[in-house]
């Protein structure tokens, strides 16, 4: 929880990737410390906050989890604007989803935030007598990319709460000067801004 | 056929047999959260107080049942089938030829739709007034039964993603999750996506199908409301490859919650937040995902009848019920908060529906129209744009 005089980040994350990767059980392994075996379909998106407590500040996550089939990737860009961060997940035992992956990573590079936080995830390690897609390779994309990598499994919890806490450290890092996304919270949020917008 | 009786005498049995839940005094003082059945098999869990509004909305149904036994009584068995009124395919209000009668007719009948169709009439009413039965009624009697037989065995990417999709739809059902109704499910879903392979499948008719599902008699009157809905009710291109249609019908909500809650609209924007963010699933799954299913399907009464401007009504009612709280939100979470707790305590249609129709500025579908023909170009250019750009990125590949 929130230590006093600790500086507070709410910071917009945002999930994308290839429907089945595994985006919804990393997030639901997170927040829930569970793994289910049957997941109802998203519909846009799902909403999820998270609190995440470092030594150097506390970062609120809002957490939107994108969905579905390729059409749905047409209202993406409604999820991933203003973000502070964006997980792009594959899934190890597919060189499909990482060749999605990649398109995806461009697609976030165009939309303008400088700072903002990316990773990529190649998710379902505990498949590795499957895997398809090796690590060095991902790596390499993820350095020329500017972004960071993780293998994780959202089945055995493996790296779920590292990629979060890595995530939160970096955000922490850039912080402020305020960029987009990015909302610290100091003092009660500002009254005149909430007048504004009343008659 | 297909065993529907059993899907159909399921809903039947639940209104008759379903004893009146008395909660305890204890209970009440405790606010327990229950679990129960509602009146189309659905759990649902809510305090006390939810579970009287629900017994509340069985009695007012039994009330509106006796209302249209009695105009069926007065006026003839199939009273309703005269005023054209509704005419969506058409989109004209009403024929030139019609008699006075029938002009006081219409207007009962509209009055009469917004207060709810008594759901053993329901597959009957929306079946004859949503123009599902004239659009059956223009192709061979064995159409579905055909159709189904000719694309059982058929292998699509439609069809992957539907049998991925069937035991995640209202997983618990007591028939949806059975091997009876995911069957049922399955040739709905599978049939309309041969029927129009533009549109195929998509991620979000799995509850609509359902749902229809459980309120039609059979089968394969479940299969034309699903058609008369996608191909006459609703805006076209809702469902296809990049959901143009949805994102139309975004923007135009958006533009009439500017002009209808000018306050939330701004305050909203304010923090950031964009209402699509919640609006795209409400306008994809109907609402059935978000609210009850009575509620659900109440405001499906009025869809099949007043055409797709109601969903209009019923989105903006529900920001209008919450503007004073949603006006003391700082933060997107809070928001979204209240919007989901609202939808899903809303057991009691008529909360909802005093608001959408009595609160909300009416609007005609005409109105309707010229927004969407006003907001259609910018939505192409800007899906045409991101299209581009994906291709271009796929020649970077190489
Ligand atoms: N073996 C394995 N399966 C996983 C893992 N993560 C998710 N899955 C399974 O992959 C399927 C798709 O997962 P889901 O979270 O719905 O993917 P989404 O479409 O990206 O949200 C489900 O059957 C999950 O149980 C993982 O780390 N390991
Ligand atoms: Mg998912």
């Amino acid at each position: 929880m929130a230590r006093p005089g600790n500086k507070i980040i709410q910071a917009k994350l945002v999930l994308l990737g290839d429907m089945g990767t595994g985006k919804t059980s990393l997030v639901l392994r997170f927040i829930k410390g569970q793994f289910y075996d049957h997941q109802e379909p998203t519909i846009g998106a799902a909403f999820f906050t998270q609190i995440l407590s470092l030594t150097e500040a506390t970062v609120k996550f809002d957490i939107w989890d994108t969905a579905g089939q390729e059409r749905y990737h047409s209202l993406a860009p409604m999820y991933y604007r203003g973000a502070a961060a964006a997980v792009v997940v594959y899934d190890i035992s597919s060189t499909d989803t990482f060749n999605r992956a990649k398109k995806w990573v461009q697609e976030l590079h165009r939309q303008g935030n400088q700072n903002l936080v990316m990773a990529l995830v190649g998710n379902k390690s505990d498949l590795n007598s499957h895997r398809e897609v090796e690590a060095e390779e991902a790596e390499q994309f993820a350095q020329e990319s500017g972004m960071f990598y993780m293998e994780t499994s959202a089945k055995t919890a493996q790296n779920i709460n590292e990629l979060f806490y890595e995530i939160a450290k970096r955000l922490a890092r850039i912080s402020p000067p305020r960029s987009s996304g990015i909302t610290l919270n100091h003092e009660t949020p500002d009254k005149r801004r909430r007048f504004c917008c009343i008659g | 056929m297909y065993g529907t009786q059993s899907k159909r005498d399921l809903a039947l049995e639940l209104q008759a047999q379903v004893p009146f839940l008395r909660p305890s005094i204890h209970a009440r003082r405790a606010n327990i959260t229950v679990k129960f059945q509602d009146l189309y098999g659905f759990t649902v869990e809510g305090n006390v107080d939810d579970v009287n509004v629900l017994n509340e909305v069985r009695e007012k149904v039994r009330e509106q049942g006796r209302v249209w036994w009695a105009l069926e009584a007065s006026k003839g068995a199939n009273w309703y089938l005269q005023p054209q009124i509704s005419s969506i395919s058409e989109g004209i209000a009403l024929k030139s030829s019609l008699k006075l009668s029938n002009f006081a007719n219409a207007i009962t009948l509209k009055k009469l739709i917004r207060k709810g169709i008594p759901p053993v009439l329901r597959p009957k009413v929306w079946f004859s007034l949503s123009g599902a039965a004239k659009k059956k009624s223009t192709v061979p009697e064995s159409y579905y039964d055909d159709l189904i037989k000719a694309v059982e065995d058929k292998v699509t990417p439609a069809t992957k993603q539907i049998d991925h999709d069937l035991p995640r739809t209202f997983p618990g059902h007591p028939w949806l999750d059975t091997p009876e109704g995911h069957a049922a499910l399955r040739r709905v879903l599978v049939g309309y996506s041969f029927r129009d392979s533009d549109v195929g499948y998509c991620q979000g008719l799995n509850y609509v199908a359902a749902l229809l599902l459980l309120v039609m008699k059979t089968e394969e009157d479940a299969f034309w409301m699903l058609a008369v809905l996608l191909e006459n009710v609703l805006v076209s291109d809702c469902y296809t490859n990049n959901l143009s249609g949805c994102h139309v019908e975004q923007r135009v909500f958006k533009d009439l919650l500017v002009k209808q809650c000018p306050r939330i609209a701004s305050h909203l924007e304010a923090l950031e937040f964009d209402v699509s963010l919640v609006a795209t699933e409400w306008f994809l799954c109907l609402f059935s995902k978000s609210l009850p299913s009575e509620t659900t399907l109440r405001v499906w009464d009025v869809l099949f009848y007043e055409g797709a401007k109601v969903l209009f009504h019923v989105a903006l009612a529900i920001f209008k019920m919450k503007e004073e709280e949603l006006l003391l939100t700082h933060h997107v979470g809070d928001v979204i908060n209240i919007l989901q707790k609202t939808t899903h305590h809303l057991f009691d249609p008529d909360e909802l529906l005093t608001v959408a129709f009595d609160k909300v500025g009416s609007m005609t579908t005409n109105a309707i129209s010229k927004h969407r023909k006003k907001q259609e170009p910018a939505v192409m250019a800007e899906l045409d744009q991101r299209l581009r750009r994906l291709n271009s990125l796929r020649v970077d590949d190489k």
